[in-house]
């Protein structure tokens, strides 16, 4: 797979306190890659910086072998869903969708109404935000992200907000979207299920350093240290034995 | 949150550099005009005050007036309140009682003294219908009287506020615990509201102490600080060294109470969401309070009952049939309607440009990581601080000789800073609780900074501009502090405009005018209602 996106030796601190420490990794064209770790790790403050939103302090950002580290946010061409969705309110689910557009030349009718259909939003586009429900928000978020065709898509904890059969759905949506459009996503996470069923690679991030990048058959496999171990093989485990507990006897 | 844009520093500058000119280099200059005479730089205007036995009497008949308007005003203030929160009363006079102790706000302070006048004066209407004279209404009673009405509605709005901090349920709690009556009230009423009434005490001393309408109107021979100080400036020998000594005198005393309301905010509980707890019931509280409510809020308003009879009667109050003479007469007059129509110019301008100049601080604040972007709320801090008064003396010292002395513009400069602090407020609230995402989103859909500002941010705190822009219509209308001194025969307002009609005794153009301005001010105060309520609703 070609190399995309190169992160090299990224450093960020906030005053005193370092946040992100020589993080480096390469993210190949269409595939789907999650930044998972605990609270405070640095996640959202990595996803700031991939899109333009925060400064980085040291470090390189390569996209296809050219140096945009200093390139401005608008320019870089990638786009964001917010955890909160940050939807316009004044606007219907419609108008939200096409916000961008004005903007943008060379996106047809056609393409917009691909998009709608596909996330099945047809129904609902006439609706006011508020009467939207939290899967409704979300996808209508990630339609106006979509029809812009950014390079990238990054999602700052897409599924957090969300409630257990929806969650699936839209897990199950943005990865045929990654799929279909070839469209490389970054997702941060602090759930590790969400992390290993959803993704082909996995930045687990501790205190700003890298634990481990790797596949989810890796970090399974090969967990790179005790951290790892602990922070994501063990709530597995705990998970694994909460529902065979409860589900014991049936599959027994 | 978002990165500075350019175009961010240059509002920034331009707001900064809008109150640098018209309230920071002002106030420099009162400042050094006070310590300013034929000596030089001396502090002798300051010793000079002690010893001029008007100026000492004045400060000491402000204090002494002021008091006791605050003391009136915050139990008054308080009863109202009370009466909404803590008892079962009649929801309707609930109702109505917020909203008629509010109408007072639409008068110039100045009309309140004519209708004092009118009221209670010889021929006044409510000394004929009981009868009898009730006092000698030039001088302290008058005052007294119409600094009540006047900060009686803010006061009330202030405990109004804070009654959130009560929770019935203690009342309720305590009162099974076995508490007395009045250890029950002190403990969860007056406690939590003690931030509040200490408020309300300080906001009344501090309008009562600055306001100019009430003693131009009902003064008399009692002097107090404002009047001394307009006497100073414009009265036949004007002594501007003095004048700036005095309205720094003026100034102390707000400087020091506004230092104490933000003291005594700390002491304000912060109760999360309550329960709506319903109450006992009490007959005898609940019949009380609600006639007492309907009184203080029925007296306050009979007194302007005469403003809207008197010009509508052929010789008030010897000839008291109907005509239309007075009234035609004014709408007829060229100069009235003129006068009139110079403030409607004056209120659009302040409330155009205001909401605009109020509205941009508040998003540079709350919205943008400008670093300086703390100096806003210095500002609304001081212009918060400064009496209308003072400003409008910083202004004539400041603009003497310059092309923009006696325009609209200095008028309108003026009304934007006096009354910039509360519609500054508000936006900054409004503005914090938004998405702080969206203009972030809106530059990655490839919108600049300012086009999102207008196609997202602006309509979602729609109601709150229409608020402001109605805070600072109504107010610009009826202020007559700041702009007595700025005022020139070309741009004269109706609330200058009456202080000129009251030396010929025309109180009918007097009521006429006044009652122009309560229409008008009804009717955006409606408008601005309707509004709001639209866009309210659209959410
Ligand atoms: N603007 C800022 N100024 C100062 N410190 C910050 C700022 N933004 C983030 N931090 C700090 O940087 C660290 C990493 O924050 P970040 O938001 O990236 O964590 P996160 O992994 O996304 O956590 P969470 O899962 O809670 O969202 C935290 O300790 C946070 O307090
Ligand atoms: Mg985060």
């Amino acid at each position: 797979m070609s190399r995309l996106l190169k992160l090299q030796h990224i450093r960020k601190q906030f005053d005193e306190k370092v946040v992100l420490e020589d993080i480096s990794l390469e993210i190949g064209t269409g595939e789907i890659v999650s930044l998972l770790g605990p609270s405070g790790s640095g996640k959202t403050t990595l996803l700031g910086i991939i899109l333009g939103l925060t400064d980085m302090d040291q470090g390189k950002i390569l996209f296809n072998g050219n140096d945009i580290s200093r390139v401005p946010m608008n320019k870089r061409g990638f786009n964001i869903v917010f955890q909160d969705y940050a939807l316009f309110p004044n606007l219907n689910a419609y108008d939200n969708i096409v916000y961008g557009l004005r903007n943008k030349k060379g996106i047809s009718k056609e393409e917009v109404q691909e998009t709608i259909d596909f996330l099945e939003l047809g129904p609902h586009l006439k609706k006011r935000i508020s009467e939207l429900s939290g899967g409704q928000k979300q996808r209508v978020a990630l339609a106006r992200t979509l029809v812009t065709k950014p390079k990238i898509l990054l999602l700052d904890e897409p599924l957090s907000a969300l409630d257990g059969v929806i969650k699936e759905s839209i897990k199950q949506r943005i990865q045929s979207i990654a799929r279909e459009f070839k469209l490389t996503t970054i997702i941060v996470t602090h759930d590790p299920e969400e992390a290993l069923t959803l993704s082909d690679k996995i930045l687990i991030i501790n205190q700003g350093q890298i634990a481990q990048y790797g596949t989810p058959q890796d970090i399974i496999q090969q967990p790179a240290d005790a951290f790892v171990e602990q922070f994501i093989i063990r709530q597995l485990q705990i998970k694994r034995q909460n529902i065979y507990q409860l589900f014991g006897a049936a599959h027994a | 949150m978002h990165k500075v844009k350019p175009e961010m520093r240059v509002i920034f500058i331009l707001i900064v550099l809008l109150f640098a000119v018209f309230l920071f280099i002002p106030l420099v200059v009162l400042l050094i005009r006070s310590l300013e005479n034929d000596q030089g730089f001396t502090l002798t205007n300051y010793t000079d005050v002690w010893s001029r036995r008007d100026l000492t009497r004045s400060i000491l008949n402000s204090v002494k007036v002021s008091a006791l308007t605050a003391f009136i005003t915050t139990v008054l203030g308080f009863i109202l309140a009370y009466g909404i929160h803590c008892t079962n009363v009649y929801r309707p006079i609930k109702g109505a009682v917020r909203i008629l102790v509010a109408l007072p706000m639409l008068l110039p302070t100045i009309t309140y003294g004519f209708a004092i006048m009118y009221s209670f004066g010889n021929q006044g209407l409510i000394t004929r219908i009981t009868g009898r004279n009730w006092f000698e209404i030039y001088g302290f009673n008058g005052l007294l009287l119409g600094y009540v009405i006047y900060t009686l509605p803010p006061a009330f709005l202030l405990i109004h506020n804070a009654f959130r901090y009560v929770d019935r349920k203690f009342i309720i709690v305590s009162r099974l615990m076995g508490d007395g009556t009045l250890r029950s009230f002190k403990n969860t009423v007056l406690r939590p509201l003690t931030g509040a009434l200490g408020g309300a005490l300080i906001l009344s001393f501090i309008l009562s102490f600055t306001d100019f309408g009430i003693p131009a109107s009902v003064g008399g021979t009692y002097e107090v600080v404002a009047g001394q100080l307009y006497q100073v400036m414009l009265g036949s020998i004007p002594d501007f060294n003095q004048g700036a000594v005095v309205a720094i005198v003026m100034l102390i005393p707000a400087v020091f109470g506004i230092w104490l309301l933000q003291a005594l905010e700390k002491l304000n509980f912060h109760v999360d969401k309550m329960a709506d707890t319903p109450l006992p019931k009490h007959r005898i509280r609940d019949t009380s309070f609600g006639i007492l409510s309907l009184l203080v809020v029925l007296g306050m308003l009979s007194i302007f009952a005469v403003m809207f009879i008197a010009p509508w009667m052929n010789g008030y109050p010897y000839d008291l049939t109907f005509t239309f003479k007075h009234v035609a007469s004014v709408l007829e007059s060229g100069d009235l309607t003129g006068v009139y129509k110079h403030s409607l110019w004056v209120a659009l301008l302040t409330s155009f440009f205001g909401t605009l100049a109020a509205y941009a601080a508040a998003l540079l604040n709350v919205r943008t990581n400008l670093r300086w972007r703390g100096i806003t709320d210095t500002i609304s801090m001081i212009t918060n601080t400064v009496p209308g008064m003072v400003l409008g003396i910083s202004y004539l010292l400041f603009l003497n000789g310059s092309s923009l002395k006696g325009t609209f513009t200095i008028l309108m400069l003026c009304n934007i800073v006096h009354l910039f602090t509360t519609p500054y407020l508000m936006a900054k609230n409004a503005l914090s609780r938004m998405n702080p995402s969206w203009e972030t989103t809106g530059e990655l859909l490839g919108d600049s900074w300012l086009r999102t500002v207008r196609r997202v941010v602006l309509p979602n705190s729609a109601a709150t501009v229409v608020e402001m822009f109605g805070y600072f219509f109504v107010n610009a209308m009826v202020t007559i502090s700041g702009i007595i001194f700025l005022v020139s025969a070309q741009t004269s307002v109706v609330a200058s405009k009456i202080k000129e009609l009251q030396h010929f005794a025309k109180f009918n153009e007097i009521f006429v005018l006044s009652m122009l301005i309560f229409a008008t001010n009804l009717i955006i105060k409606v408008l601005c209602e309707v509004l709001q309520r639209r866009r309210a609703v659209r959410r």
